[in-house]
């Protein structure tokens, strides 16, 4: 391994967690296509590098997002049993599946991902849940707003079946899983989407600890990559947090949109 | 009065157990990824990944080997998550909030059957 690799995977490492934080997907999503496709990385060391890049900027994020309340904590405790429970089963179904099916499960995952960023644009739901209508209800202050909001919890179960589903995708392909969740907990739950976003962030972490050491034991987790790419990804979601505040357009989302249906068609046909 | 001082004690542990973990594997990674930067030649990458009581046992021994720190470094931020669910047991039981005390053993106990499971 050269200092030139090292340098290539933190400068990839921030410039994918940059991607990730600005639109909302995460590091995983974009960590992952650039180890296969620029550094020709096995698929499956390629996952477990982005499991643990996704536990960095998870844990990162959620603690701020805790300390100032934003996280529905006693929710994202019990969807968090769903999460694990399909981390888990996601874990050990990639460890004897092979790269190239991976790999095309790993395109499919993409172009999903590109058209739930273009449908989310256009569908949120603004009425949260009352604070009485539901359960685990929760308020913290809108610091753009400059409002207390509160709301609580509607239809658990059906987050629940979505959480297991977004687990067993972080288990198999190494990414978050937020795309799925935080819809589901704004359209489904009603939950107002900076406390379903910061939720779903919050249970990120453990979810993804839940199948790293499946990849670990397997030794598909290499330190001479991880430990680069993890740092990058952890410094570029600091700044993609930060360009994010200053930068808001359609047209971005537009453009990764297109760039990772591309990246799809690239894995799949690799 | 008692109940906000008392809630949110969970809050600010798991605040605390996240910068921890997270400052902690990144300084152990980044002495790695120092030590070999200065000296690529002398890295030597295990044939497989070691037992996690050796890299605790390279580190208590004042190894300064590269691969060992990072190794290390992974296994903090691979165990972080894990101490949260521990730390929201401790903090859910000194709130007296019982159910989810319970609902949080119930993460870690899944948590610890992977690691036991996939370590054995």
């Amino acid at each position: 391994m050269s200092a030139d690799s090292f340098l290539l995977l933190i400068v990839g490492g921030i410039a994918t967690g940059t991607i990730g934080a600005m639109l909302g997907l995460g590091g995983g999503v974009f960590l992952t296509p650039f180890l296969v496709l620029v550094f020709n990385l096995p698929m499956h060391q390629a996952i477990a590098t982005s499991i643990l890049a996704v536990i960095a900027t998870s844990s990162a994020g959620a603690a701020m997002n805790v300390e100032r309340r934003i996280v529905n904590l006693r929710l994202g405790m019990v969807l968090e049993i769903a999460t694990v429970i399909g981390a888990i089963f996601g874990g050990l179904t990639a460890n004897v599946l092979s790269g190239e099916v991976l790999s095309r499960i790993f395109a499919v995952l993409l172009l999903c991902v590109s058209f739930m960023m273009l449908w989310r644009m256009r569908h949120s739901r603004e009425v949260s849940t009352p604070i009485d209508a539901g359960v685990f209800p929760a308020s913290f202050k809108d610091e753009a707003a400059g409002e207390v909001v509160s709301y609580s919890v509607a239809r658990v179960p059906w987050v629940m079946c979505v959480s297991l589903i977004a687990g067993n995708i972080s288990g198999l392909l190494g990414v978050g899983g937020g795309i799925f969740k935080v819809p589901a907990m704004n359209i489904i739950s009603g939950i107002p989407l900076k406390a379903a976003t910061a939720t779903s962030n919050f249970m990120i972490g453990v979810t993804a600890s839940a199948s790293a050491f499946i990849y670990f034991a397997h030794g598909h987790l290499n330190p001479l990559i991880a430990s680069p790419a993890a740092l990058g990804v952890l410094l570029g979601s600091f700044l993609g947090v930060r360009i994010n505040r200053r930068i808001k357009g359609e047209y971005l989302t537009w453009i990764f949109a297109a760039a990772l249906f591309l990246i799809s068609l690239k894995m799949f046909w690799r | 009065m008692e109940s906000t001082v008392t809630r949110h004690i969970v809050d600010r542990w798991i605040g605390w157990t996240l910068r921890i973990g997270v400052w902690g594997s990144a300084t152990l990674m980044v002495l790695g990824l120092a030590l070999a930067w200065f000296s690529p030649g002398t890295l030597r990458l295990p044939s497989e990944n070691p037992h996690p009581a050796d890299v605790l046992h390279s580190l208590l021994s004042g190894s300064l080997d590269p691969v060992m720190l990072m190794f290390a470094g992974l296994l903090f931020l691979m165990l972080t998550p894990f101490l949260r669910v521990l730390t929201a047991v401790v903090g859910f039981a000194a709130e007296k909030d019982r159910t989810f005390v319970v609902v949080a053993l119930v993460v870690f106990t899944m948590l610890l059957a992977e690691l036991v499971f996939s370590l054995r």
